[in-house]
Parts: structure tokens; C-alpha cells; sequence
């Protein structure tokens, strides 16, 4: 199941999306499309299907935040668990994105292994793997 | 040299008049930022500035880093892929001349799970020289900032020269560069350049994890 579920990253730098994309797939998890902001990431989820977001916070046109808020207002895609993996290192930024409904918070820089270890963790909390 | 140094004191007066003079500009320059109601935004401005300079060795301190990274990985993927390349030659060498003995001897198995190990390494290389491009992130959201710095000062010294400028026709100045006009504006607060001893931000992904624990996350 767990290598059947289809991911999506946002991040305004293609860079990063790339090392995010390749990571899920050395984890196993081949299945991901991106996005460039909030904007994008949200056209995508409402016309395709995703199991998994991983976003960062601070983009142009809609940030991590307004996407999470978005996607926790939508019934259709409340469900969806969302990573955010961004360099905001503030406190106050980490406790609104768990208060928002975050399912993890991973801050840049960051190891391979923390990012296994999270989405691992997320998606055995939702009987997804 | 001394001519010419001769020649401007000439011009200006004694030193005691340079003195004043430039006491006296220095009034009129803050008289006229008073009166224009901008002190505080270049009090601002100006207090910004130390912060873009710890930006800038932030990025060329992470760029470092990186770099460093980078060529300290390739030269072990390098080392490696030597090693299995002198392994190669020699089991090739062993199979040919007693192809039999070489497997007998166990030296093939051997070489096989050597080959295995070696490329499970060289696979952990390539990843970390991957991970080290996540400079490109980090660093180009701190040199937005510093672009909106630049901006922001460019933008207010424009909007002196406008309001210091002589009553005669001159030309129309450029319109100053808007925030809506740059390219990106990242409004968070971005990477943490200086996170020891700041506790609002946290340094590691230990205390992010320790903060939502704590919040029963």
C-alpha cells in the first residue's frame, strides 16, 4: 500500500523539490508530482489524487500556511496529511502549523533520515503503511 | 598632493571653517530628515544593515559548507570506486588464471559482497552531495531579504532626493522600486542565521520535535 500512495511536494525551489522527490523515492515512495507555491499545489489536489503533502512555508502567491488552511477547510481534502519541511525556525511558526493541523514539522537543513522517519511515522498514524 | 590639499583648505577656509561647515551640514542634514519625518525610517534602515551583513556571512558561511561537503564525499565515492576498480582487475586476473580456485577460494564471493558494500557507500555519497544542494533554499531566501533591504534603502534615499530637490523643472525621477515590483517578498522570517541564544527560534529538528511533544502533537 504504503509504495502505492502518491505524494506531492511544494516548494517555490526547484532544487529542493527535486531533493524532496528523490529522497521519497530512495524511501520507496516513487509516486510524486510538484508544485511551484500554494497556488499550483492546491489546482493539483483538487483535480487529481494525492495520499500525502509535503510543503514548505514561505512561497510567493499562497505560503504553506494559507495552503494548509485551505486544505483543512476543503471536505475533500481535510483527510490529507500535511509535512511541512521549511526553514522557518521559529517557534511561534511551529505551534501554529501543529494548531492549523500540520500532521509533522521538519526544519531545513534536514537528513534523509528525518524525513523517512516522519512520513514513516505519519502514515503508520493513519494505518497507511 | 600637498598642492592640492593646500588648494581646498584655500577654497574651504582654516581648518576651524571645514570644522563648521561640516557641523553644519551635518545640522541641516538631520534638520531635514526631522522635519521630512524621516529619521525613524532611516534609524531603521540603518539598524537593518548589521543584520544583512550577518545574513551575507550566514550565506557564505552555508555556501562553505557546502562546497566542503561536496568535495569531501566525492573524494570518498572516489576512493571507493578506485578500490573496486583495483578489486575488479585483480578477481579478473585470479579467474583467468584458475577460474576454478578463484571460486573454490571463495575469493569471487568475496569480491561480490565487497562490490555490494562498496556500492551501498557510494550510494550514502551521492545522496549526501544531494542533500547539500539544499544550500540553494536556504541561501536564496536570505539573499531575498537582503534584496529587500537594498530595495528598501534605495527606496527611501529616492524619496529624500525628491523631497530635498531644488524647485527648478528637473527631470522626472524614476519611480523607486515598490515591494509589489520585486520578485519574490518572503514576509517569515526565513532560515535562522543566528539561532544560539535566540530562544524563539529553534536550532535543530530535535527541538521542533521536543516543542510538539510538549504540546501533545
Amino acid at each position: 500500500m504504503a509504495n502505492e500512495l502518491r505524494f506531492l511536494v511544494v516548494d517555490d525551489f526547484s532544487t529542493m523539490r527535486r531533493i524532496v522527490r528523490n529522497l521519497l523515492k530512495e524511501s520507496g515512495y516513487a509516486d510524486a508530482d510538484e508544485a511551484e507555491d500554494g497556488v499550483v499545489a492546491l489546482h493539483k489536489l483538487r483535480n487529481s489524487t494525492f495520499h500525502f503533502v509535503v510543503s514548505d512555508i514561505n512561497m510567493p502567491n499562497m505560503n504553506g500556511f494559507q495552503l494548509l488552511a485551505e486544505i483543512k477547510k476543503d471536505e475533500k481534502l481535510k483527510h490529507l496529511p500535511v509535512l511541512m519541511v521549511t526553514a522557518e525556525a521559529r517557534k511561534e511558526d511551529i505551534v501554529m502549523a501543529a494548531q492549523q493541523g500540520a500532521a509533522g514539522y521538519i526544519v531545513k537543513p534536514f537528513t534523509k533520515a528525518t524525513l523517512e522517519d516522519k512520513v514513516n511515522l505519519i502514515l503508520t498514524k493513519l494505518g497507511l503503511k | 598632493m600637498e598642492s592640492n590639499t593646500s588648494a581646498t583648505t584655500a577654497a574651504l577656509g582654516t581648518p576651524t571653517d571645514v570644522h563648521q561647515s561640516i557641523g553644519l551640514l551635518t545640522r541641516q542634514l538631520h534638520d531635514a530628515l526631522n522635519g521630512l519625518g524621516m529619521t525613524d525610517k532611516v534609524k531603521c534602515l540603518a539598524g537593518e544593515i548589521p543584520d544583512a551583513k550577518s545574513r551575507l556571512s550566514y550565506i557564505a558561511r552555508v555556501t562553505g559548507e557546502a562546497a566542503e561537503k561536496v568535495l569531501n564525499r566525492v573524494d570518498q565515492a572516489k576512493a571507493q570506486q578506485d578500490h573496486i576498480a583495483a578489486e575488479t582487475r585483480r578477481i579478473g586476473a585470479l579467474i583467468v588464471k584458475d577460474p576454478v580456485a578463484a571460486v573454490a577460494k571463495g575469493h569471487v564471493m568475496n569480491f561480490i559482497t565487497d562490490v555490494e558494500e562498496s556500492t551501498k557507500q557510494v550510494d550514502q555519497h551521492l545522496t549526501e552531495i544531494m542533500m547539500a544542494q539544499d544550500f540553494h533554499d536556504l541561501t536564496g531566501q536570505v539573499i531575498a531579504k537582503v534584496v529587500t533591504l537594498a530595495a528598501n534603502i534605495e527606496e527611501q534615499l529616492v524619496q529624500l532626493l525628491i523631497q530635498t530637490a531644488p524647485h527648478e523643472p528637473v527631470a522626472k525621477p524614476v519611480a523607486p522600486a515598490t515591494m509589489a515590483s520585486l520578485p519574490h517578498q518572503p514576509l517569515l522570517a526565513g532560515p535562522a542565521i543566528n539561532p544560539k541564544g535566540n530562544p524563539d527560534v529553534v536550532s535543530g529538528q530535535s527541538e521542533v520535535d521536543d516543542l510538539l511533544a510538549s504540546l501533545g502533537f
